[in-house]
Parts: C-alpha cells; structure tokens; sequence
C-alpha cells in the first residue's frame, strides 16, 4: 500500500509537469488554431536562461527562475509577433510545419548562447521530504504539485471568470466573429503565446533535476503532453489537464506494476485503442461538419 | 488545380528515366576526382529519404492525412532487413520482402483506424505507433542491439552479385525512378482523381461513388510501404542504425522538406529533401566563421522552412516557372 501511494504521490509531480506543458499546447491551439510542437523546445530554450543565470551569473536560483520566466514572456512575444500574426492566410497544415522550423531554430540557437555542455540545475528546495502513510515525499516534490495545481487555478480562474478570459475563451471559439465583435484577438494571441512560454519554462525547470540540462530536456515532456491534449480532446481547456495526470499516473503504475521495459508501449497501445473508440478524446465532442 | 505540370517539356517517364541517369553521373564525377567522395553518401541518403518522402506526399499532399509515424516503420523495416540478413543469414531479396511486409501490415491498421479519427489526432495518434516502435528498437536488444547500434553490409543480389557502394547507390537510383514513375502513374490515374476528391471534400467524394476505405488504405499502405522500403536501403546503404536516428525529428524533417521542397509534387519532394537534408552539409558547412559554429545549419534550415511557409507556400519547385512569368512580364513591358 506505502508502495501505490508513494508511486501516486511521485505521478502526481510527473503529472503536473506534463499538465503544465500540455495547457500551454492547448491555448496556443485554441487561439491560434496551432498544434505547437515547439512547446518543449521553447521551454528548453528558457531553462538553459534560468541555468545559465543560476550557475553561470550566479543569481540565487528564484530569481534565476524569475528572468527565465520574463525571457519566456519576451520570447512568447516575439514569435508571435514576427511569425505567427502574419500567418492568417496560410493552409491549416503548412502552420503546423511553422512549429517545427522553430523547433530547429531554438535547437540551434541554445547551443550557440550557453555552449554544448550539458549543465545542471538543482531543486528548488535542496532536501528534506515528509512522510505521508508510509510513504514519503520530497518538499520539492510538494512544492511542484501544489505550484502546478495553483499556477493551473488561477489560470482556470482568468480563463471563466475574468474579461481578459472571456477574449481567450471567444477568440477560441471564432476568431473572425471575435474580431468582429471588438475583441482585440491580435493581442490575445499574443498573450497566449506568452503564457504558453511561461509554462513551458516552468515545465521545464521542474524537470530539470531529475536529468541534466541538454538539448533533449523537453522531448519526453513534449510528446506526453502532446499525447494528453489528445486523450483529453483539444475541445476543452481542462480536458488536457486530466489526461496529462492521468498520463502521469499511469504510466508510473505500469511500469512498477506491470513491466519496467514494455509499460510505457503498454500506456500509448492503450490511448491508441481509447481514441478508436472515443476519437474526439475524454471530454471532446464530435464537431459535425455542414456539407 | 492542374493535376500535372511537367517540368520536363518531354514525355514525364523519360524525364524520370533522364533524372535517374543524371543522379547516375555522381559516382563517375567521384571516380575522376571532381566530386569529394562523401559527396556519394550524401546524395544517396538524399535519395533515400526522398523514397520515403514521396510516399508521405501521398498522405499529406494528395489524400490530406497527416501522419507523423514515417521515422518509425522506416526503422522497423531497416532492423527487420538486418536481422534477417546479418543475423539469420538470408538473402537480400528475403529481408527486403519481410521488411516491406510487416509495415506494410501495421500501416494497414492505421489506415483502419484513420477512418474514425482525424486531423492533429490522426497525427498524434501515428506519432505514437512510432514512439511505441522506437522504445520497442530500444528494448528488444537480442535483436536490434540496443543502443549500441546494428550494422549490416551492402546488398548481395540473387545470392552471389555482391554490391560495392557505387553499385548500391547505382540500386538506390534505380528503386527511385521505379518509385517515382509509379507515384506518377497512381497520381495521374483513377486514384489520383479519387484522393483529389477526398481531399477536397470526403461527403461530396462519398456521393460520387468514391469509395473511401479503400482508397484511404491503398494509401497507407503505399506511405508505409515506400517509408519501409526507404529504411531497407537506409540499412543497406549507410550499414548502421541505432534508435535514437529513429525519433520524432526524423518524421518531422521528412514533413519539413515536403512542405519546402512542394506539396502535390514529385520532384519538388526531392527538392526539398536535398534543402533540409543535404544543403546543411554542402554549402552552410563552408561559409567562414559561421560554418563552424553549433547550430549554425539547424537555425538557417528552421528559417528556410518558416520564411518559405510565410511567403513561398507552393514550395520552393515552383521558383522556377514563377521567374519565368516574371522575365515574360518583365520582357513585355519593356517592349511596349
């Protein structure tokens, strides 16, 4: 029993990382009609400023995190503002490919600016952990869910309750009508931009002391959070959240549970045969097409 | 949409045929000391990922699937071929059928499935396949060596005709004039009029008698199938794989360069591929100071394929023609 708590109270922290990088997936869809594959390398990008900042100019590592999370603001900005806003025109899947070409530029960019060694940043909180019936967890491993968990409140909070929410959630739903209605849908693509940025750098730097520093950082977190925005269906803004955790918790109790070499195939076999029969994912809905 | 446009002003086939014949002079250039010798290595991988390209252009250019599993049955046919021809010591003929069988089977499956699910989940969905096949490379170590890699040698025909690298690449020309004539056969035939129908609308193609199921399989089957038969000359070729090469970002530049080179056609998917593949190489790699810096090739192929998205979105094949109708508007003007 210890043993299942401990791996869901570990699941549960895998699970807020992928959450938070599959919520900035799922904005950037939602506003700009764009499967971002570059979220991960985005968000590597970012952790190699917070590293760099930490370990190299030697800043205590919150406001290492801090200029990392206003350089993912400024880099937000400016992919939008130089690529993604003057794509109105171009075909559904050749915007995808967009993402892709970033990908290749942060790639090459990262090793230009902080060199090719990989480098590494360590926990928020150093050591210590507390125990929870019988198992135990770190107080950084505390600090990353409930961190998750708040960051994603308040996002969901903005998102329904408040008038910058309501521009999101209309552009979301009809970009032109919006535009129409007076919603600066310009701006509030922008800003998803940017806040997927930020959630892509603070994906990364959780993840960042479970492994060191590199160019491959985010290719893990990337793809499960791609896989979650599936699961959960790109209709809704929650429904990706719940799929990345129960991605997380999943795939931690197949491996334990089940096989340590084939529980990761087991899990994507799995999804597979979910989306057959459910293909608009866990919450989504069929959108029917007028002929 | 003009269904051909012949860059040729020749019969399509024998221009293929001249195509392959030209590719054929790279060896004999090396041979009297023109080229560099890596030069062979370089433009065979060009052809062999552009075997693999074209048949994504089915999917993505003419049927309007997206599929982002290209990496993964490329890898499964190249470790089939080399266990099979390195481990059980069969013929070259014996891997090459194997390997094109059994992703052929699984790109069938996905074909099924692809009636149900579509759009970013079509590709998502693919994108995990091929996942699923490249952890499976990682793991089945007994026959795929792990991570230290398998190495096989260049093909043996018939049993006794054993290849050197000229030949191979000689073979490599060969299956990519064979698979080019094919694609345009298919395309300017009843299944290209049948995916230009389903692409455009899949209710109206229904109504008119196209039968969907079958034409989506046909062309999973023939995307998986070129994409395995891509990975058998990969083995055969470069002699050593090992998973990583296998990972998304192979899948993803494949995508890349059909996006650059030209959607819907041929010889720009090769185009294309030759840019995103083998540019980097040959001319980024000498440009003084920026050359040798990490990178430098990966941050201009990212630029190329945005800026080319953003005001090119034909593909860069059409460069060509379009130059042509500007000098014809051009000359006008100045006459008048």
């Amino acid at each position: 029993m210890s043993t299942f708590l401990q791996l869901v109270l570990r699941s549960l922290e895998t699970g807020s990382i992928y959450s938070l990088a599959a919520l900035g997936i799922i904005i950037i869809y939602r506003t700009s009609n764009i499967t971002h594959f570059a979220q991960g390398a985005m968000g590597m990008f970012n952790t190699f400023v917070v590293t760099y900042l930490f370990t190299i100019a030697g800043l205590p590592l919150p406001f290492a995190i801090l200029g990392g999370v206003l350089s993912a603001l400024i880099t937000g900005f400016t992919v939008d503002f130089v690529i993604i806003r003057h794509t109105k025109k171009v075909s559904p899947v050749a915007k995808q490919i967009i993402t892709l070409g970033l990908i290749m530029i942060f790639v090459g960019i990262t090793p230009f600016l902080f060199g090719v060694d990989p480098l590494n940043l360590p926990q928020l909180i150093p050591n210590g952990s507390m125990p929870i019936g019988g198992a135990s967890i770190s107080y950084n491993g505390i600090l990353n869910i409930t961190f998750g968990l708040g960051i994603m409140g308040i996002l969901f909070y903005i998102l329904q309750k408040t008038k910058w929410g309501l521009a999101i959630r209309t552009t979301a739903s009809n970009e032109i009508t919006a535009r129409l209605m007076g919603v600066p849908t310009k701006t509030v693509t922008m800003v998803a931009w940017a806040i997927a940025a930020v959630l892509g750098v603070l994906a990364g730097v959780m993840t960042a002391p479970f492994t060191s520093v590199t160019l491959n950082l985010m290719d893990g977190v990337q793809l499960n959070a791609l896989i979650a925005c599936v699961l959960g269906g790109f209709q809704t803004f929650y429904g990706p959240v719940i799929g990345a955790y129960i991605i997380g918790i999943t795939k931690n109790l197949l491996v334990y549970y089940v096989s340590s070499v084939w529980g990761e195939q087991l899990l994507y076999l799995g999804i597979l045969i979910f989306i057959v029969f459910r293909p608009y994912g866990l919450i989504g809905k069929k959108i029917v097409k007028k002929v | 949409m003009k269904l051909k446009k012949p860059v040729f002003k020749m019969n399509a086939h024998l221009g293929y045929i001249f195509f392959g014949l030209a590719l054929c002079l790279v060896p004999m250039l090396v041979e009297f000391g023109i080229l560099r010798s890596s030069y062979i290595t370089l433009v065979g991988s060009v052809i062999i990922y552009s075997i693999a390209a074209i048949g994504l252009n089915l999917l993505l250019g003419w049927s309007g699937l997206i599929s982002l599993g290209t990496a993964g049955f490329m890898g499964l046919a190249a470790y089939i071929a080399a266990y099979l021809t390195v481990d059980l010591k069969l013929p070259f003929e014996v891997g090459l059928l194997m390997a094109l069988a059994i992703p052929l089977i699984i790109g069938i499956l996905v074909g099924l499935v692809s009636l149900k699910i579509e759009g970013m989940y079509l590709a998502i969905a693919t994108l995990s396949v091929s996942e699923i096949l490249r952890k499976s490379f990682e793991e089945l170590g007994f026959i795929t060596n792990g991570f230290s890699g398998k190495t096989a040698g260049y093909p043996k025909l018939l049993g006794f005709f054993q290849l050197d690298r000229n030949m191979t690449y000689v073979l490599l020309v060969i299956f990519l004039v064979g698979v080019m004539i094919l694609i345009h056969n298919l395309i300017n035939g009843q299944m290209g009029r049948a995916l230009n129908a389903m692409r455009g609308s899949e209710a109206a193609a229904q109504a008119m008698g196209v039968h969907l199921l079958k034409y989506r399989l046909v062309a999973f089957a023939l995307a998986t199938g070129l994409a395995a038969l891509s990975g058998v000359l990969y083995i055969h070729f470069i002699k050593y794989t090992y998973p990583p090469t296998w990972s998304l970002g192979m899948s993803l530049n494949i995508l890349s360069a059909i996006i650059i080179g030209g959607v819907r056609n041929i010889y720009g998917t090769i185009l294309g591929v030759f840019v995103v593949f083998a540019a980097p190489d040959l001319f980024l790699k000498n440009i003084p100071y920026f050359g040798s810096m990490p990178g430098f090739a990966y941050i201009i192929n990212g630029l190329l394929i945005i800026l080319v998205i953003m005001f090119y979105p034909n593909g860069l094949i059409y460069l060509g023609s379009d130059m042509k109708k500007l000098w014809i508007k051009w000359k006008a003007k100045v006459n008048r």
